[in-house]
């Protein structure tokens, strides 16, 4: 049933894993960054990501907004939602046991889920095309249009925020509240500024993400379940790695691919997490994460 | 305090069992359905949640009907139908409840479900119950058998029979000596791996090859290695089964810019018209199988004239009947037609009573909505006919005669 | 008012319901769901034995969750396991009395295996691992058609005393209720025993446990081996219950809603899993009828059923979380509480 699996096709499938894996590196991005910033495992990932395609489905779509007016107004508007989300959820729930964290987050992706329902519905869209489709044909190698671009936007993307944390005033500080609260703190940096900043910068990055997956798949509220997946990403590379997340991402990728083209879609889903049982028993911290040493 | 005999687990758990089997002997099996009066015909549609777009249409459908018959033909047999649909939200433990609090307030001899889980479970609850024809959404090939599943009828032909009649139609039209090659792309739940092995077996009786299957999870996914698959098969005909929209407008995108002509083709759950017409240009010579008209194709078919009639008056902001409302009419009609059988003959409404009358049912006029005779023997009507797609004038338009499997 | 609490044995101080008044009320709440079924419609029953199951698998998330804190995002998963294995068996033509004891411990141990990365990872790692589970336990349910019919379910053989066939809701009521009766007893007697103790020793911190002499991976698999039973155990009662499963009843949302149970009920203790499980059991039925009253006048509100159930339930879980922490338990206390020192204030 399967093709003859020749090397061309090997590749092919490698590459065109590779690009996914750049939108997955993205998504997983925006976790690593709560989580690095806040200590906080954001299970309403998927939701930033859903919000940020519907948004902008309804201003570009439906209200007819241009592109260049829309993308803005959706990532704006997913960013209130973030900064209005670590306020009234997380900001009480601060210092609470990890339980308590991790089923707040829940909630919040039910509620998100709940709301992307019941106010657009449950049926697919089609989003607009943003992307150019053309797909480049490199010898025998045919690799769609989409995966390329969206490969590069989300490598241009994991850039410039890291250049951000590396180079700019306000980086830095998130950096610094980030590894030692108190310290920053007592350098006169506002922490619970900079803790709303990672969010709003999380809820940005998957908003840009939600957008360029509903555009290479389709807009439906199932569009939340993609950043499950990425749980087993960050879990290779570090919960709390930016460099983890970005190598993981496209591991996976490429992993992904390789075994949806040869042993068959089913498989596809339950590798990444049978990845994630292996990693844990051999290197329970992922590839780059920090190790974390208990103490009484 | 000392300790109290009660303060004892073991002896508590006595006294409970002890009450328990006492009260176990008393109680009935079985209610009996009202022999006169309004008869209530029950339903747990998907109102809600992921197959809400259908749910909505089942339940007018369904619901419409009994209003309909009701003013066209006083009800069956002189009495009235009463509708009593409350929404499943596609969820199992949602829909039993609703079926059981329906059986237990209302006791309806006809039941209309939401999936194929809940067509399982509640399958074998009828069949010990022994009160209750159900039906439902599901076409799945397990519930279309009059000896296991006695209670339950498919107002349609099985999953594999759709499949069936998409290959008979591959031969049919398959030109020259190199025989057309398929490729199989369905979801990986229940509803989708139903009929693939009927498919290949078909397939391989025909002689048609079937180079490549591919597996994916239902809704939006990520189809480019997938296409990549494909693009080295190069198959003549792509059948879709197992998904109601995505991602199969991608695929088919993707499969055109990768150079591939194939057909595509799929099964009466992806051959709404709304639901083809939101693939826009990827929708151009969509096919598949459709076991009934479509609601705008009513030349030869005065029973669609009457429903689309009744509709414009009763909804008439419904711009379009969906297929789904078709298929909630037709199931009412069948329902009203067991019944209606059932008491000519003059027996009342038991189950062992209406599987007679429902397998008694056999080249029944249901006016036009499937487009041959109804048979039900085989509590499926295995016939559907081949539609194209559109894109301009954005209909499907037959593309074969009815087509009847076995 | 209740002056004094005085014990004056061991017996009297570690018993489970030490005064007359509890015992009595003991006894007749579990006279009133004896009598349930005379009383209750076929509704009413057939929505009590869905609660039981419920609260046997919250009973058993809130061992292993609450008290020993070991967050687990595959506690479907382990239904599934116990319902495959009770229908395998059943339809052998072995009895229920073997089978759902027999699904329990194959999900004990099922859950005992998935446990021992658990010497290496805790916490976030953990329910990481535990939501690997959850996704791997469902692609074998659907994958495996011979033992678990693949895609396609099981059906399962009613289950029969001695010939008296458990066929309809009532029947089947007793034996849920019995059962759920019976672990949430054995629930409650665990945390007076030293296995208990140790699971609450690690939940606080495990390190101090094991200075303390805890074997910390010994008990962190009991932990999870009896979570896993009641979970097995619950979800054999749904296969004789539905008679028929399929692999997708027991999705990561299920998982979600058992943890939302014990965090909504409280953590750690029975009475939280049953007021959890039932609450979150009972909320969508209450929203779906408010919703069908509320068509009458707007025949389109049954549309937004779904999405508002699920809104409703994230809000409960983080209205819960960020006012109430210790969930209806603590409500359910500070009640009593008022009562016992009525008319001093709590």
């Amino acid at each position: 049933m399967a093709p003859g699996l020749d090397l061309i096709f090997l590749l092919e499938l490698a590459i065109i894993g590779l690009l996914a894996g750049g939108l997955l590196s993205l998504i997983a991005l925006g976790f690593v960054l709560i989580y690095k910033g806040t200590g906080v495992v954001n299970f309403a990932m998927g939701e930033f990501m859903m919000l940020g395609a519907y948004f902008f489905y309804t201003a570009n779509v439906m209200w007819g907004w241009p592109v260049m007016l829309a993308l803005p107004a959706a990532l704006a508007a997913v960013g209130v939602a973030a900064a209005v989300v670590e306020r009234s959820v997380l900001r009480p729930l601060a210092g609470q046991p990890v339980i308590s964290i991790l089923m707040a987050t829940i909630g919040l992706a039910s509620v998100g889920h709940g709301l992307v329902e019941a106010v657009w519905g449950g049926e697919n869209y089609e989003m607009p095309q943003l992307l150019p489709r053309k797909p480049f044909l490199i010898g025998e190698l045919l690799i769609p249009g989409q995966a390329v671009w969206s490969f590069l936007l989300a490598a241009t993307l994991i850039a410039a925020l890291t250049l951000y944390f590396r180079f700019s005033r306000t980086g830095i500080a998130m950096r610094a509240a980030a590894s030692d609260p108190i310290t920053a703190v007592a350098l006169g940096i506002d922490v619970r500024h900079t803790q709303r900043l990672t969010w709003i910068f999380a809820g940005l990055v998957g908003a840009v993400a939600g957008i360029v997956a509903a555009a290479t798949t389709s807009l439906s509220p199932a569009l939340g379940g993609v950043a499950l997946g990425v749980l087993a990403v960050i879990i290779l590379g570090g919960l709390d790695s930016i460099a983890g997340a970005i190598v993981a991402g496209l591991i996976v990728g490429v992993i992904s691919s390789l075994t949806a083209g040869t042993l068959g879609g089913k498989v596809r889903d339950i590798v990444p997490y049978v990845a994630v049982l292996a990693i844990l028993l051999i290197r329970p911290y992922g590839l780059f994460g920090t190790r974390q040493i208990e103490r009484l | 305090m000392n300790n109290d005999i009660l303060n004892n687990p073991a002896r508590r758990r006595i006294v409970n069992a002890g009450l328990g089997s006492a009260a176990l002997s008393s109680l009935p099996l079985t209610s009996a359905i009202a022999q006169t009066g309004e008869i209530v015909v029950g339903a747990a549609p998907p109102i809600t949640g992921v197959f809400a777009f259908a749910g909505v249409g089942l339940h007018q459908g369904l619901g419409d009907y009994c209003e309909w018959r009701n003013q066209a033909k006083k009800g069956v047999a002189g009495r009235r139908l009463r509708y009593v649909g409350e929404d499943s939200a596609y969820k199992m433990d949602q829909a039993m409840s609703v079926f059981k609090k329906i059986m237990s307030a209302h006791n309806p001899p006809v039941f209309y479900g939401d999936s194929t889980a809940w067509a399982k479970a509640a399958a074998r609850e009828v069949s010990q119950l022994g009160t209750t024809i159900v039906s439902s959404p599901s076409f799945s090939s397990d519930l279309a058998d009059p000896k296991n599943v006695p209670y339950y009828f498919m107002a349609g032909p099985t999953y594999a029979a759709m499949g069936e009649i998409l290959l008979e139609y591959i031969n049919r039209t398959s030109r020259g000596t190199t025989r057309p090659s398929v490729a199989l792309v369905y979801s990986d739940t229940e509803f989708g791996r139903d009929p693939i092995a009927a498919i290949k077996v078909k397939a391989q009786a025909l002689g048609i090859p079937v180079p490549l299957e591919i597996v994916t999870r239902p809704g939006a996914v990520d189809v480019s290695s997938e296409v990549a698959k494909m693009r080295r098969v190069r198959p003549d005909f792509v059948i879709f089964h197992g998904y109601v929209l995505a991602p199969i407008p991608e695929f088919i995108r993707q499969m055109r810019e990768a150079g591939l002509s194939a057909t595509p083709m799929g099964t009466i759950w992806s051959m709404d018209k709304t639901t083809v017409d939101a693939m826009g240009a990827a929708g151009q010579g969509w096919m598949g199988v459709m076991p009934y008209r479509y609601s705008y194709d009513v030349k030869d078919a005065p029973a669609l004239r009457e429903m689309r009639d009744f509709a414009a008056k009763a909804r008439p902001q419904m711009s379009y009947i969906p297929l789904f409302y078709t298929h909630g009419w037709l199931v009412g009609m069948i329902f009203a037609e067991i019944m209606e059988r059932t008491l000519k003959a003059g027996k009342p409404l038991t189950g062992p009573n209406m599987k007679v009358a429902l397998e008694s049912i056999d080249n029944w006029d249901t006016g036009g909505i499937t487009g041959l005779l109804a048979s039900l023997k085989g509590h499926q009507i295995a016939s559907g006919r081949i539609y194209q797609y559109d894109a301009t004038s954005k209909l499907f338009e037959p593309a074969s005669g009815w087509i009847k499997t076995a | 008012m209740r002056i004094g609490d005085f014990r004056e044995t061991y017996a009297q101080d570690e018993a489970l319901w030490p005064t007359v008044t509890q015992r009595a009320w003991m006894l007749a709440l579990l006279a009133a769901l004896a009598v349930l079924p005379f009383f209750a419609s076929g509704y009413v029953v057939g929505l009590a034995c869905i609660l039981g199951i419920h609260v046997i698998a919250a009973a058993g998330l809130n061992i292993m969750t609450g008290c020993t804190g070991l967050i687990s995002l595959g506690h479907a998963g382990f239904m599934g396991v116990g319902c495959y294995t009770a229908a395998w068996l059943a339809q052998r033509g072995v009895p229920f009395y073997v089978t759902i004891p027999a699904a329990g411990a194959m999900a004990a141990l099922l859950g005992a295996l998935v446990g021992t990365p658990s010497l290496r990872i805790k916490g976030l790692y953990l329910a990481v691992a535990t939501l690997a589970t959850q996704f791997i336990l469902v692609y074998v349910f659907r994958e495996w058609d011979s033992v678990t019919g693949g895609v396609r379910g099981v059906n399962v053989p009613n289950a029969s005393l001695f010939g008296f066939e458990l066929d309809d809701d009532h029947r089947m009521y007793y034996l849920i209720a019995a059962l759920a009766v019976l672990m949430l007893i054995a629930g409650r007697n665990l945390f007076r025993t030293r296995v208990g103790r140790a699971f609450i020793a690690i939940r606080d911190k495990d390190i101090s446990a094991e200075v303390l002499g805890i074997d910390l991976f010994r008990y962190k698999l009991y932990a999870f081996a009896i979570g896993s039973f009641y979970a097995g155990v619950a979800g054999a009662l749904l296969g004789y219950f539905y008679r028929a499963m399929t692999p997708e009843y027991f999705t990561l949302q299920l998982s979600i809603f058992y943890l939302a149970a014990i965090i909504v009920g409280g953590l750690g203790t029975m009475l939280g899993a049953v007021l959890g499980a039932v609450f979150m059991t009972l909320v969508p039925e209450v929203l779906r009828a408010l919703v069908s009253f509320i068509a009458q006048w707007a025949p389109n509100a049954t549309v937004v059923l779904s999405p508002v159930q699920q809104i409703v339930f994230g809000l409960l879980i983080i209205g819960f979380l960020i006012y109430e922490p210790h969930g209806l338990r603590e409500l359910w206390q500070r009640m009593r509480r008022l009562f016992h020192l009525w008319p001093f204030r709590a």
